[in-house]
């Protein structure tokens, strides 16, 4: 689904990214982590080219997303969804209208947009804000709306970046329902950058763990973080320990660690 | 390339051409009317005065009591002679009611404009015609005999459609209204190459005949100071020959005068003589004149014209000749008829006096030939002498008293030939010769006036042909005699000093008296040569032919030529003399004085002329800079506004889009790199183009103008104003990148990204609302 080999960024003299790979098969939902300025949104930005690389591969669905040219980067950029920590609506657009307008620029006809937008803001149970400015909503909704932004292409692939990262802890939950529901169904291939951890032992197929704009541990939850075998991931275990310790950590009803 | 295949495509690139395109168009209209409203409410003002700036050619002033019918005269003679000139009645001020007149363009012509006076010279009450046409200069104070030579080197000037005199001015009609720096500068330069001397003579010092001598001032001018240009420029010089006319009878007049007879009427007891009276004498009537009856043949009749201070009356004869006033008693005549006894006459007949020298002049000339040979047998005489003289000095004691007793004959003989005045024959023989030209002038005249006072006139030419060759002859005779006169002196003084010194006689330049006896000799050979019979004979008829010119034909003729001579306006106080302005008044006042023969005259260098304020044209001129100034101001700040609220929010794209992945550097050296590099960066490079575009294009179709801004500044002022603006241009329109980046992972292209999220978010101008037309979500 998702290969990438050795990819690498800097900006000047920083290294953003340094000779990351990961493989990501379809319908798999993986979790980023790693500490703060390690690569991760570098990494994932560069997955759509929001961000050239500066070296490496990355094939999608078979297609080496870097020799693309514009036109055919714009076609596989719709087959994948992304979702800003920032939420990134248009101001000006009503919370239904920016559903639509992938849609309708990709050259569906608004019609046809519109019942496809409308299901997406059903999927995240917004329909009676559809005609809401992004001004007119909590920061919550607001990020439902952008998941519904990209839900609507029903992308192969969806990015997320931090998507809760930026919301008041009590709308949190709400935006990691959604998640959790996507997850589960696994309609799309999921690599999402998160520092929820509930989110990330509960719901990842895998998790990856990234320092210095590489990757150094992955494995499914359980093992990277009960037995951690980089600093990282003993940083994390003891980050779950110290949380269990203050207030027990259960999600779903169940007892984690 | 790809730019202009994106140009074709429904492309973002393609709304900005269309923008800009627009924004020009709103922007020069903006200018334009922003200048014309000034404008128009300025000319408004001012053509409710004088009418538009060259509406109207001319303007005619009529006295207003006659309006009503000049304007019907106006009208009649504008269908006449312009058929489609255009009539208008303007302001009355002062009794004068103004119309103005616009003349189709075929007619604005040299030759009409000239000759416009005359057209329009029959409208009732007409009190004047000036020239409105523009754009126009005027030139002042043009002497009238320059004015053909000014005109036809303005008119070779670019830009200049005519000249013409305009009254006293000289009126340059432009092509157009900006060539008027330029011509004006032609015209005051070819100004200042000349000058105009000035002669002024006091009241009283009138020369008799100005125009000729401005004529001979500028020909010596030419010749003495080697001037390439002087010329007498106090008359017309197109009226050329009716000058030279009108100059000649006056010379005429003047000789004509000078040989009337000077007639003096001393008044009787009791009379008061008034100028204008006439006096009647018997002259060669058989009657003495009596009270009561008419002029009858062979009286004589005095008008005088002079009353002197002694209340003698001077006068001339109208009727008769002096030669026949015998009786010197006369009579008051009026109205034809003899009054009562007036006075006595007296009178001086020149022609008489002419007559009597001539026949002196023939008596010497009888003499000449024994003068001559005379002077020739003592000459060789002394030419015997200087002979013997030369033989030795041994025989210098004998020869010593041949010489003095040869001095002593010289002496002796020659004395009556020195004794002739030969000089004052000579200047006899000249006036002769001289009032014998006259005279057959004065008959030629007389031919052209009265056909039967022919005359001999054949017979007095060769008279003075003849005359002359005496003159020249008597010149000879002159040095014979002074040459005898040298010798005689020599050989006194040889004699004088022989018995003191022999050095002094030593000294004697024997050759040089010889050569100069020899040279008499020569001479005397010439004297004799002359037909002395043919010249008393001719000079005999001369002597008797003078005095016939009779006084009443004098004066006959001299009426006749001041009726003529007084229609001609002839300035006498002023010469006027054009030259180029090299030369100083300084030099040219000797030629001057020595021409006018006194240096009672005021000499003073003058302009050729002068450009005259043009105020209508200057205030127009001034209008037109105002309003072009307002469309630059307008098209400056239109550009300026265009471009904050059009285009920064495309420079904030640009900026972005280049500042993804730029890390910053630090040093001076570095901060200076960004600056040079920072001019050619996306957003600068954008907005000094379009600003430049924006305000060339607007300058130009608004016809922006700004003083001392050269055109090539004006791109430059516009790419200026781009630049600051894309220096602030995220600052003026923020771009939300996110927004932007949601658009790029939403696969929107450039373009969509452009039209759907930035300019509909960017400030509310033109652009905006071209771009609604582009927008899937309105
Ligand atoms: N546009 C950019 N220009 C310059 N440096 C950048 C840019 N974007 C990221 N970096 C740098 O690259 C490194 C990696 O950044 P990145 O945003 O990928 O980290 P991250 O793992 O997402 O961190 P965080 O958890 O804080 O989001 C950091 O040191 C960051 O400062
Ligand atoms: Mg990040």
């Amino acid at each position: 689904m998702l290969t990438i080999n050795n990819l690498s960024k800097r900006f000047g003299k920083v290294v953003a990214v340094n000779g990351m790979s990961l493989r990501v098969g379809r319908g798999e939902t993986i979790v980023l982590m790693g500490p703060s300025g390690c690569g991760k949104s570098t990494t994932i930005r560069m997955i759509n080219r929001l961000i050239e690389p500066d070296a490496g591969r990355i094939i999608f669905a078979g297609h080496d997303i870097i020799s693309l040219g514009d036109e055919a980067l714009r076609h596989t950029r719709k087959r994948i969804g992304f979702v800003f920590q920032q939420f990134n609506l248009i101001g000006r657009l009503t919370a239904l209208e920016n559903v639509m307008l992938g849609l309708v620029m990709g050259g569906m006809v608004k019609e046809a947009a519109y019942e496809k937008a409308l299901s997406a803001m059903e999927k995240v149970g917004l329909v009676k804000f559809r005609d809401q400015k992004p001004s007119e909503l909590s920061g919550g909704q607001q990020q439902r709306v952008g998941i519904a932004r990209a839900l609507a292409f029903e992308p192969e692939l969806m990015l997320w970046d931090e998507p809760t990262a930026s919301l008041d802890p009590m709308l949190v939950r709400e935006v990691l329902v959604v998640m959790e529901e996507l997850a589960k169904y696994r309609a799309s291939t999921m690599l999402v950058v998160t520092h929820e951890l509930p989110f990330a032992l509960h719901v990842a197929d895998r998790i990856v763990l990234m320092d210095k704009g590489q990757v150094v541990e992955e494995g499914i939850p359980a093992k990277v973080f009960v037995k951690p075998a980089s600093d990282i991931g003993q940083r994390y275990k003891e980050l779950i320990e110290y949380q269990m310790n203050t207030s027990a950590l259960t999600l779903a009803g169940q007892r984690i660690a | 390339m790809k730019f202009i295949k994106r140009l074709l495509r429904d492309s973002f690139e393609r709304d900005i051409v269309i923008l800009m395109i627009v924004s020009i168009f709103v922007g020069s209209m903006l200018a334009s009317s922003v200048s014309l409203t000034a404008n128009a409410y300025f000319s408004k003002t001012l053509a409710n005065i004088v009418g538009d700036y060259g509406e109207f050619d001319l303007i005619i002033s009529v006295r207003e009591e006659m309006k009503d019918d000049a304007v019907i005269q106006i009208q009649k003679i504008i269908d006449d002679a312009f058929p489609g000139a255009k009539l208008k009645e303007g302001p009355t001020l002062t009794g004068k009611t103004s119309f103005f007149v616009a003349l189709p363009d075929q007619y604005k012509t040299k030759k009409i404009y000239e000759d416009l006076g005359k057209t329009f010279g029959s409208i009732p009450g007409g009190a004047g015609i000036g020239f409105m046409t523009e754009p126009r200069i005027t030139v002042r104070g043009v002497p009238d005999g320059a004015k053909n030579m000014l005109m036809d080197n303005i008119a070779q000037m670019e830009g200049v459609r005519f000249a013409f005199r305009d009254g006293g001015s000289i009126g340059v009609l432009l092509t157009s209204l900006d060539k008027a720096t330029a011509v004006n500068s032609a015209v005051q330069h070819l100004l200042k190459q000349y000058q105009v001397i000035e002669i002024s003579f006091p009241v009283g010092s009138e020369p008799s005949n100005p125009i000729r001598l401005g004529e001979t001032i500028a020909d010596d001018m030419r010749q003495e100071l080697k001037l390439n240009f002087a010329q007498n420029v106090s008359i017309d010089g197109k009226n050329d020959d009716m000058t030279y006319a009108v100059s000649t009878m006056m010379e005429l007049r003047r000789f004509l005068g000078a040989y009337a007879s000077e007639v003096t009427v001393t008044p009787a007891q009791g009379i008061v003589l008034h100028k204008g009276d006439q006096a009647i004498f018997q002259g060669a009537a058989s009657d003495v004149p009596s009270a009561g009856q008419a002029v009858v043949q062979g009286n004589v009749v005095v008008e005088i014209t002079e009353i002197g201070a002694d209340g003698k009356g001077r006068g001339v004869i109208t009727h008769g000749d002096a030669g026949q006033l015998m009786a010197s008693a006369g009579y008051r005549l009026e109205k034809n008829l003899i009054g009562e006894p007036i006075g006595t006459v007296s009178y001086r007949n020149p022609r008489r006096e002419l007559g009597n020298a001539l026949n002196e002049t023939s008596k010497l000339v009888a003499q000449i030939p024994g003068f001559a040979q005379d002077a020739r047998n003592i000459s060789n005489i002394g030419l015997g002498v200087l002979d013997n003289y030369n033989s030795g000095m041994a025989a210098i004691e004998k020869t010593l008293g041949d010489v003095q007793s040869a001095g002593n004959i010289i002496q002796t003989s020659t004395a009556g030939l020195a004794d002739i005045d030969t000089s004052s024959l000579q200047s006899q023989i000249d006036s002769s010769s001289r009032a014998m030209g006259g005279l057959i002038g004065t008959l030629e005249v007389l031919k052209l006036v009265q056909a039967d006072t022919g005359g001999p006139l054949e017979s007095l030419s060769l008279t003075q042909r003849n005359l002359n060759n005496l003159k020249s002859t008597l010149a000879a005779l002159d040095s014979a005699a002074a040459n005898a006169r040298k010798a005689r002196l020599a050989i006194d003084q040889v004699v004088a000093s022989a018995n003191s010194t022999m050095g002094t006689l030593r000294a004697f330049d024997s050759n040089g008296a010889r050569s100069s006896l020899t040279d008499t000799n020569n001479r005397l050979d010439e004297l004799s040569k002359i037909n002395v019979p043919l010249v008393t004979t001719q000079l005999g008829y001369m002597a008797a032919a003078a005095p016939n010119l009779k006084d009443e034909d004098i004066s006959h003729t001299v009426q006749i030529l001041d009726k003529f001579i007084a229609g001609q306006v002839i300035p006498g106080e002023r010469i006027q003399i054009l030259t180029t302005s090299n030369i100083n008044t300084n030099a040219v006042a000797p030629i001057i004085f020595r021409q006018v023969g006194h240096e009672n005259v005021a000499l003073y260098s003058t302009a050729l002329g002068v450009i005259e304020p043009n105020a209508r044209g200057e205030l127009y001129r001034v209008l037109g800079e105002v309003k072009a100034i307002l469309a630059g101001l307008t098209a400056i700040v239109v550009t300026a506004v265009f471009l904050v609220f059009d285009h920064t929010a495309v420079m904030s794209v640009m900026r972005r889009r280049r500042k993804v992945g730029v890390v910053k550097k630090t040093g001076y050296l570095a901060a200076l790199k960004r600056f040079v590099t920072g001019l050619a960066v996306a957003e600068k490079k954008y907005g000094m183009a379009v600003g430049a575009i924006m305000l060339t294009a607007m300058f130009i179709f608004a016809g922006g103008g700004i003083p001392y801004l050269p055109w090539i500044g004006v791109p430059v002022l516009g790419a200026f104003i781009g630049l600051v603006i894309a220096g602030a241009c995220e600052k003026i329109s923020p771009v939300a990148a996110e927004e932007v980046v949601a658009g790029e992972a939403l696969g929107m292209s450039f373009d969509e990204i452009m039209r759907e999220i930035v300019i509909p978010a960017s400030r509310p101008g033109l652009f905006q609302k071209l771009n609604i037309r582009k927008m899937k979500f309105r």
